[in-house]
């Protein structure tokens, strides 16, 4: 990487950016000018409303038998109003009713002449109407018949008959509903005196809250939850217009050539480029921030009551840490639908999908229940929106954190990989020809694809594990996801693409040492493995609710020893093993080295074990796994071992207990164990790699 | 030694969703020497300008090898367009940099020594008369500017190899002579030339050597009297058509 020429290409686009009006225009000045415009509209409108309504006499009339005792108990209550301090009262003060007579309330209330009436009926008339709901029903003519509880028989009836598409009688409704309801506990109250109750009803008992939590906990959880939520929206908005100007707008206007053929590597002018896509997005989400806090400072926007936001330097600095590979992941993704526009306005079209697709996950600290120690964590953006949300809660998790941030810089490194990949694929510079995978199909688009495959298997056994609920036994689950899911897979991916399976899921015969190694290895490996767990658990000890839990999940109590030697040795170690290291390892092994097969299939065949604690394991299980297959060019020596492994998970329980162990058992297993993988590398057949 | 320029068994294939595979050049081999200005004569479609980009590694060989300067298109593509200048009518200048911007950048971009840019750039500025437009935008120039500009900014770095694909179209006869002009003038200084044309006359009377290209093919590759005496035609033109209906003949 030349720093000179990186340098040189970042000052040179960010030139290009605010030079272009449109650019300017539409990222900074629009956004900055749009939003206090919004608000101030807004405020004033919603401030004219309340004044216009405020302002406003509404005319209402009574009819039926009990006019005159609604009438009483209405100038009654206004009356009452003047002595009650409380909020609701000070309220209706504010409105101002006048009773008029007219001679059709029907056609008043439709010309307008009144806001609303009041229908009264007795008891007995009110018992003949046909039944409502509790909360209330439509009338045939459309407007809204509010009674919100079921009446007791033989009571009046009074309705409050208004036209909910206008705004003065909706409110006058509301205004008259409140001050009826008030003047109903009113006469409930007096009647209760009259009976010889000694008081208010009300004063019975007394109820009142008290949060533990300080103001700043709680601003922090409130601002935790939405913040990354708001960078996002910020970053993509504001680096959207930049994005789309400098590769589609390039493209365009004929330039993208122009610079292709210059010295400059293809990575230095994806790193330019999404850098200052970045300096944009961050530029705007700052200028955002600028302007959220002048309208807080200038009242248009009303912080909640108690707001008590607390940065200290660490938090704010592990923030900034976790938004640092945030903003360039967006920026990467936003690169990467410019590049794979063909013009301006097709990538317009693409952004908004991609847009809405990528708040999905930012949501997930709105959602309620979601920690960071879970899955959660290896999703991208998602686990930046609950890591943000637990770090302003005060209750950040170290670790997790770690871990969210090692999948965010990966996440981050692995886009901008495959953007400046895609500045080197012909058919999106030269748009008329198709690539020579894409067309031909086959085993090169087998390669191109497979990884896809197995993020769409993933999603699908995740989405499948989470909601459907036929599916949530542990039979039903393991069926599905060793036969329909990865088996089902691997026979469509040999027929999509015309694979030969032999070739493709390394179906070939072995030395006979290597079977004996393997023999060995099953035992020494497995104890190798509980050795390393013990180490681990010493450093990072896993809860033991979730352990437990974690047990029980995999082993039923019920169920027969054979069935369970079926389910979980038998099934996983033909369907995985066909799957990760027959297929994934056939597509992704030419164009990977030996080393990052083993770390990436490892990973991999980790992440499709959901549960956390579980994918670490397992992670580790999948790369020597691979290893092996790479080593002795089979699929087969690891289904043995694969099925050892778990037929040992599931038996060796009953046999002994890892406590009952010395660490010079776990030594010896682990030097057996590397025996029997040096025998597998003295009787290598190796697979061809990159 | 080797030629600064060495293209041996090269083609590509696209594939085309409307007409399939396409051949767009088949087992293209040409040397070219220093100081000389080779041109790459055909119609359209022949499939010079994919041959010059792939020269230019903005294409990836299907087959076949290409050196510039001893770097391979494939394996050592920065090293080739170090040494390389490409000037096409598909490689635009940016709208909202000045003449003296531009010329600054791809000096730097293609790593000329940056004590010297300086005095490079007022060099070419004087050298093209751009003096008067030197802190104009390019958006603001005339196309006969623009297209100083383009040069200047194509020998900004001072390569060793210029590719010239169809420099004039579109071009007033004026200003198509300037080029012209200036690829003579750039052959007098030693510089290697490819120079792809569909005009006679441009080839006829710039090229030291010409290929004629035709459905992928090279058909021919000598001088014009070279050409002449084994055509036994004096005009480029009607030595052109008759090599173009022999290969059609023989496909």
């Amino acid at each position: 990487m030349n720093r000179s020429v990186l340098r040189l290409l970042y000052v040179h686009e960010m030139k290009m950016l605010l030079r272009a009006r449109r650019t300017v225009v539409m990222a900074v000045v629009l956004p900055a000018v749009i939003m206090p415009l919004m608000l101030y509209g807004q405020k004033y409108s919603a401030g004219r409303r309340v004044r216009l309504l405020s302002a406003t006499t509404y005319r209402y009339a009574i009819t039926g038998p009990l006019a005159d005792r609604v009438r009483g108990l209405i100038n009654q209550t206004r009356k009452n109003l003047n002595d009650s301090p409380d909020k609701e009262s000070e309220r209706l003060k504010q409105f101002k009713f006048v009773e008029i007579n007219v001679a059709n309330v029907r056609e008043s209330l439709a010309n307008g002449e009144i806001h609303l009436y009041l229908e009264t009926m007795t008891g007995e008339e009110a018992d003949k109407l046909p039944p409502k709901n509790e909360s209330g029903s439509r009338r045939s003519n459309g407007s809204r018949s509010g009674t919100a509880t079921k009446r007791i028989e033989g009571v009046p009836l009074f309705t409050v008959v208004y036209r909910a598409d206008r705004d003065a009688s909706d409110n006058a409704h509301d205004q008259m509903l409140a001050l009826l309801r008030m003047a109903r506990q009113q006469d409930s109250q007096s009647s209760l005196i009259e009976h010889g109750f000694p008081g208010d009803p009300k004063q019975l008992f007394s109820v009142q809250d008290s949060s533990v939590a300080t103001h700043g906990q709680v601003t922090g959880s409130l601002v935790g939850r939405f913040i990354t939520l708001f960078l996002v929206m910020m970053m993509f908005t504001g680096g959207a217009v930049a994005s789309m100007d400098i590769i589609s707008g390039e493209k365009e206007r004929g330039t993208l050539e122009t610079l292709l053929t210059t010295a400059a590597g293809r990575s230095e002018i994806v790193i330019a480029k999404q850098l200052a896509i970045t300096s944009v997005g961050l530029v705007i989400t700052l200028i955002q921030g600028l302007n959220f806090l002048l309208y807080i400072k200038l009242r248009v926007i009303a912080l909640p009551k108690d707001f008590d936001l607390q940065l200290p330097t660490g938090m704010a600095l592990t923030l900034l840490v976790l938004f640092i590979p945030l903003a360039a992941t967006i920026a990467s993704i936003l690169l990467m639908i410019s590049t794979y526009a063909k013009s301006y306005k097709e990538s317009q079209m693409y952004f908004f999908p991609v847009y809405i697709v990528s708040l999905i996950p930012s949501l997930a600290a709105v959602m309620p229940g979601i920690s960071l120690r879970s899955v959660i964590a290896f999703v991208p953006l998602a686990n930046v929106s609950v890591a943000a949300r637990e770090i302003m809660m005060g209750r950040p998790d170290v670790l997790m954190i770690l871990v969210t941030l090692g999948v965010m810089v990966s996440t981050a490194a692995y886009l901008m990989r495959a953007s400046a990949r895609m500045l080197t694929r012909e058919d999106l510079i030269i748009p008329a020809h198709v690539e020579a995978a894409e067309f031909l199909g086959g085993p090169r688009l087998f390669q191109k694809r497979v990884l896809r495959w197995f993020a769409l298997m993933w999603v699908v056994t995740f989405a499948v594990a989470t909601n459907v609920p036929a599916l949530a036994s542990f039979q039903r689950q393991l069926i599905f996801n060793e036969i329909v899911v990865m088996l089902g897979a691997v026979l469509l991916m040999l027929w999509t693409y015309r694979l030969n399976p032999i070739e493709a899921l390394s179906l070939k015969r072995v030395k006979p040492a290597v079977w004996l190694a393997i023999v060995f290895s099953i035992p020494s490996g497995y104890l190798t493995a509980l050795g390393v767990f013990r180490i681990v658990n010493v450093i990072i000890p896993a809860p033991q609710q979730l352990l437990e839990r974690f047990s029980e999940d995999l082993i039923p109590k019920s169920m027969p020893a054979w069935q369970l030697l079926l389910y979980i040795a038998v099934l996983p170690a033909i369907c995985e093993e066909l799957a990760f290291r027959g297929i994934l390892l056939s597509g992704l092994r030419r164009k990977l080295r030996p080393a990052a097969l083993v770390v990436g299939i490892g990973l991999i065949f980790g992440l499709f074990h959901v549960t956390l604690y579980r994918i670490a394991p397992t992670a580790a299980l999948g790369m020597i796994l691979t290893a092996i297959a790479l080593m002795t060019g089979s699929v087969f020596p690891g289904m043995l071992l694969h099925a050892g492994n778990n037929a040992l998970g599931v038996l060796a329980g009953d046999w002994f207990s890892p406590e009952m162990l010395l660490w010079s058992h776990y030594a010896a297993a682990a030097a057996i164990f590397a025996l029997s993988l040096w025998i597998i590398y003295r009787n290598r057949t190796p697979l061809p790699t990159r | 030694m080797h030629a600064p320029v060495v293209v041996r068994n090269l083609r590509k294939i696209f594939y085309d969703e409307g007409r399939g595979e396409v051949k767009a050049v088949d087992s293209v081999s040409f040397e070219c020497h220093e100081g000389e200005v080779f041109g790459l004569l055909g119609a359209n479609g022949a499939g010079k300008t994919t041959t010059l980009r792939m020269l230019s590694t903005i294409l990836t060989p299907t087959s076949g090898t290409a050196t510039i300067m001893g770097h391979d298109v494939v394996s050592s593509a920065q090293g080739v367009r170090k040494n390389l200048g490409f000037y096409s009518a598909t490689t635009a200048l940016y709208p909202r940099l000045t003449t003296r911007e531009t010329i600054d950048f791809f000096a730097r971009i293609n790593q000329y020594p940056a004590d010297l840019v300086e005095q490079r750039v007022e060099y070419l500025i004087d050298r093209f008369g751009l003096a008067k437009y030197a802190d104009a935008r390019i958006e603001k120039l005339s196309s006969g500017m623009k297209q100083k500009v383009s040069v200047a900014r194509t020998i900004a770095h001072n390569p060793s190899i210029l590719i010239f694909d169809e420099p004039t179209v579109g071009l007033d006869v004026l200003n198509a002579l300037d080029v012209q002009e200036t690829i003579s003038e750039l052959r007098s200084e030693g510089k290697t030339i490819i120079f792809s044309t569909h005009i006679m006359s441009e080839a006829q009377r710039l090229c030291d050597r010409i290929a004629i290209i035709h459905g992928g093919h090279i058909l021919a590759c000598d001088t014009l009297s070279g050409l002449r005496d084994t055509t036994q035609q004096h005009y480029l033109e009607d030595i052109f058509v008759l090599y173009v209906k022999a290969g059609q003949e023989t496909v």
